[in-house]
This record gives structure tokens, sequence and C-alpha cells, in this order.
């Protein structure tokens, strides 16, 4: 339990724990909450390990934390980092090891009310189409070249496959690839983890869910955006599946064997990193960039995966999905601050934290079974929050406990009684997911938005879950 | 001895004990296993799988070792069910995993983490240590 008396209250939304909270901080670390909120927060170990983030070589202003914080290990999820491109570190803790977990919203040319009756169908179509839980394989085996083409073209890859169109490329986070990716930084171990595993959705708590505009807060930028009361909408949440997970697995080995190195000793193991210059720190940023591009190119054949169930039930009387954003989650970018009186050159690490420029849409799903939120970025994420918002509702129950407190067949019940049609895979998976174990996503959004560093712009209902 | 699954918001904390290196490796393995609730295949034909680990110390040897399991479980969909060691100390090991095909996995593990991982010596005399897995 963190001690609240050890923070202290800069607005009603935002609190800091100070430098002199211990003698190995090199910043402060700072805290986007309600003071609700952060009850809940200091109960388990997230701003313990916030410190430690703080203590990083190179950090610069603050170790930061979104609303919906909560333990990690190594880094907080809901965390935020950065370090100065030239003297900082790179950590691939601070990214994760689902790289370029994130989300992506698609919006229909129907209304939810004319593809209502079909719900129960699409849902079917839906879970057939896109393969969900763990060890099921997707639609593409690539060989050694067609993969390290995937890995360095990204999403643009799979389009010019023939899976969607130049348009979808436009709204997507980075055009959907990341340049200084390098397939062969990525290991034969991970390569043949993630192989057959393009265009599967995976476990957890990654899902489609197909869903509703159910209230517009900003109409001029829902306008702009092409979102409209009662639209139907699909969202998809997934990441780079089991490459992701063993770049990261490689590179933290690797960065811990070398640190001493470097002369770098950390309160956790867990936060491995070496100079961002040095050979490793470079190594690990060109094979993280392909885990990305492949996290981008599986959202693409998802998304193309959805369009067919979507035909497949509706045909012609459906219309198109249109790509309305796609925002990455866990991920390393390097982009500019104004730090003091000049820019400089900054390495941001997001762990269930989304970038959050001026005008660009920001992708807040909720739990099971509640809403998710759609906000713009607004120009004081550029200076207070490094360009970043919240990722998500952020959990506040273990799965232990969820899947005691939670059946997952009545939990079923509960959502279809509430007109949401469930397609899953596993029952104890859905009951792991159940919307108590989460925070409540209103909350997060709220201090979102009043904090300024985004604005709520139109929020969604889900009429169809589909999960592993 | 035996392994226990401990509260974590969001990940799967497990602790793990065992009277030598040995058995706290084999007894990881167990816990990890029990922890991705492989779905056996009918029919399928046990196999053996090799594994050899290096690493600065005995706790980073553990995280590895269960990573590389993790990667085979994975790559070949099979589940590991006993463990062999040729040769363990505290900075290498040379194993054969024995296990048995799959279907699936009813939960996935993403790595097995060194965060709060440290092998310590416990007030029974067991060696111990807590291993956080990401889910």
């Amino acid at each position: 339990m963190f001690a609240k008396s050890k923070m202290t209250k800069i607005e009603d939304w935002l609190w800091e724990i100070p430098r002199s909270y211990r003698d190995d901080m090199r910043v402060p670390a700072r805290v986007y909450a309600s003071s609700r909120m952060l009850d809940q927060i200091a109960t388990d170990r997230s701003l313990e390990q916030l410190v430690n983030v703080a203590t990083l070589p190179g950090i610069s202003g603050y170790a930061l934390s979104m609303p919906d914080i909560h333990e990690g290990y190594g880094f907080p999820v809901g965390g935020v980092a950065a370090f100065d491109a030239e003297d900082g570190v790179i950590s691939p803790g601070g990214i994760g090891y689902d790289i370029n977990c994130g989300v992506r919203l698609l919006a229909a040319d129907v209304p939810v009310d004319a593809i209502r009756s079909q719900l129960g169908e699409l849902g079917k179509a839906l879970y057939r189409e896109v393969p969900s839980g763990v060890g099921r394989g997707g639609r593409l085996n690539l060989n050694d070249e067609d993969l390290d083409r995937v890995l360095e073209g990204g999403a643009r890859r799979v389009v010019e496959l023939g899976y969607g169109d130049e348009g979808d490329l436009q709204r997507i986070e980075s055009q959907g690839t990341l340049p200084q990716a390098e397939a062969e930084l990525v290991s034969p171990h991970a390569k043949s983890r993630g192989r057959d595993q393009l265009g599967t959705m995976g476990a957890g708590n990654h899902f489609v869910e197909v869903g509703v505009v159910e209230s517009i807060y900003d109409p001029a930028e829902a306008e702009r955006l092409g979102l409209w009361l009662g639209q139907a909408t699909v969202l998809i949440h997934t990441g780079s599946r089991g490459l992701g997970h063993q770049v990261a697995t490689d590179y933290i080995r690797e960065m811990g064997r070398v640190m001493p190195r470097y002369k770098i000793s950390l309160p956790d193991p867990e936060l491995a990193c070496t100079p961002f210059t040095s050979p490793e720190g470079q190594k690990y940023f060109q094979a993280m960039s392909a885990g990305a591009n492949f996290a981008w190119a599986n959202r693409q054949l998802i998304t193309w995966e959805v369009r067919q169930a979507w035909q497949q039930v509706q045909g012609a009387a459906g219309g198109g999905l249109r790509l309305v954003y796609d925002v990455a989650h866990n991920i390393a970018k390097i982009e500019e601050y104004r730090m003091g009186p000049a820019s400089k050159r900054m390495v941001i690490h997001r762990k269930g934290a989304t970038r959050s420029f001026p005008g660009q849409p920001v992708l807040v799903p909720g739990s099971m079974g509640t809403r998710s939120f759609l906000l713009v970025g607004q120009e004081k994420a550029m200076l207070e929050s490094f360009g970043s918002s919240c990722h998500g509702a952020g959990r506040r129950m273990s799965r232990t406990r969820a899947k005691k407190e939670v059946q997952g067949g009545e939990l079923k019940k509960r959502l279809e009684a509430q007109g949401i049609t469930v397609n899953v895979g596993k029952l104890s998976g859905l009951a792991e997911e159940a919307p108590e174990a989460y925070k409540d996503v209103d909350e997060v959004v709220d201090v979102i938005h009043r904090a300024g560093i985004a604005k709520k712009v139109a929020h969604f209902r889900p009429v169809a879950v589909i999960k592993g | 001895m035996a392994y226990r699954i401990l509260e974590h918001t969001a990940d799967v904390r497990l602790l793990v004990e065992g009277r030598t290196l040995e058995e706290l490796f084999r007894e990881a393995l167990r816990g990890m296993m029990e922890v991705l609730k492989a779905e056996k295949k009918e029919g399928g034909v046990e196999s053996q799988r090799r594994i050899e680990i290096e690493a600065a110390g005995r706790t980073a040897l553990l995280v590895d070792f269960l990573n590389e399991a993790l990667w085979l479980a994975h790559t070949h969909h099979e589940a590991f069910t006993r463990v062999a060691f040729d040769e363990i100390s505290e900075t290498r090991l040379k194993a054969a995993l024995r296990g048995w095909p799959v279907e699936g996995f009813g939960e996935d593990i993403k790595a097995v983490t060194y965060h709060e991982a440290e092998i310590r010596e416990n007030a029974a005399g067991n060696l111990e240590t807590v291993l956080v897995f990401d889910i």
C-alpha cells in the first residue's frame, strides 16, 4: 500500500511523487487520477513500480502514469517514460512483451438497427473468420522471405497482398509501418513463434467487438471522423502475438547480460536497458519496430477478415467498413519535445498508453460489456504528457479472483440479457475479463478529458463480443 | 515440493519451492504448465525436446529455462510434463523435456519475467522464488 501522504496534489486530477521520496529517483513521478482512483491505485505495487522507472538513466521530465495504471512487472501498465535520444536508455520492459498491442476502430455505412436481427449470425461469422485462442494458426503461413517483407513493410505489405487499400494506411498511426524495422534482427525463435499467427486475435484481453455509437460529445469532431449516432462500429484489440513476445524475451535477456558493461544498476532486473545509442539499444529498437510492423500487419489482415464476415452475413445491404483509426499502446517512438529552451529528440516509451497528438483519434476500449470511447488528442498533451493519453479501463482485480467471483456461463447470460451477443472460445477466459475486474472506464476518461490532454468525442456500446 | 499461485492485478504470480535446484526448476516447469492449461490431443505420441541454457546466475538460469520451454511449447504445440537434467549448476543446464502434443492452451503466457525473481533459501532451508508470468 503506497502512502498517499507522500504525494503532492498538483491539480484535482494530477499528483506528484517528489524526487525526495527515494534517493535513487532522477525525476519525480506523476499520476493522472482523481483522489478516489488514487486510493485504489495505491493498493497494489503500481506506484512503487513507477518510482523505479523514475530511476532510469536519461529519463526526462517525470515518469508518468495514466489513470488506468495498474501493477505490471518492471514498468507499471499505463505508463509513459521519455528518454533523451542522445544520452538516455531504451528498455524493452517499457514497451512490454506484446509489442504494438493496439486498437483499431472501423465504422459501418449502416446503423446498428439495420443489422440487429443478424447479430447472432454475424458473431458466429466473425468467430469463424478471425482465428482466436492459443495455438490456433491463421490463414497465411509465411515463408522466410514473405515474413521479412511483413516485418519491414507492416500494414503496407498486407495491403500490397490485397488485404485492404491505401485509404486504410492513411488512418493508422505511423501509416502502419515503422521505417527503422530490420527483419534480420528478429531471431529465428521469434519468427518461428509468429510465422502462422498473422491475422489471429490470440487470447487474454484481446477481442473483436461490434458496437454502436451511443453518444456524441463533440459533434464537429465526430463529423470530421465520419461518426454519427446509431452507427454500427467494430473495434479490434490485439498485437504482435508470439512474434512480439519472443522479440521482447530475447532482448530483455540480452540487455540483462550486457548491462554491467554500461555500468547500469537497477532496482528491478525486468527494467533491463542499455543506452539508446549503444549497439544493443539500436538493435532492440530496430527489432521492436519489426515487431510493431507485424502487429499493424496483423490488425490489417484481421480487418480484411472482419470485412469478409460482414459481407458474408449482410451482403451488399451491409455496406462497407471504413477504418476510422488505429493506435498502438505498447511501443517506443522517436518524437521531439520542448525541454527548456530547446526541442529535443526523445525515445518515448508507452506501455499501456496511447499517443495523443493534437487532432489525432485516441481509442479507449472499456471492459467487456461496457462503453468504449473515442477521444482526440489536444495541444496540452504535447506540453504535459509527452503526447500521450490512457489506453483502456485498466484492471483492478486479479484473474484468479475474477474467476472465483464470476462464473463464465453466468456472465455470458448476463451480457446476453443486456443485448450483447457473446462468441467465446473459453468461458473461463470470459470470467477473467469480467467488467467487475476493471476500473470504471467513464472515470478514467473523465480524468483525461478534465486534464485536457485529450477530449471526449463519442462513446460506443457493444452489441456483439468475439473472444478467444 | 510445491508451487502456489499468488495474487497479481493483471498477470500471474507463482511461488515455487524445492529442496534442490533441480527440484525447484522441475516444480517451476510444472507450475507454468498448469497456468498454460494444456488441452491434450487425443492419440498423440510422446515427444522429447532438448534444452541447453547458460546464464549469469541461477535466477536468470531459471527464467531463461522456462522461457525456452515456453517457446518450445508454443512452436511445437506441446505440453511438457517431465524433465530430466543431464547437468545443472548455478549457471548452466542441459535437460530433456518430455511432453505431449496439444490442441491448444487455455491460457496464454506471453513470457516469464525477471520481475521479483530471486532464488533464495527460505526458513525451512529450501530454495524458493517468486515468478511473474506476463499473461
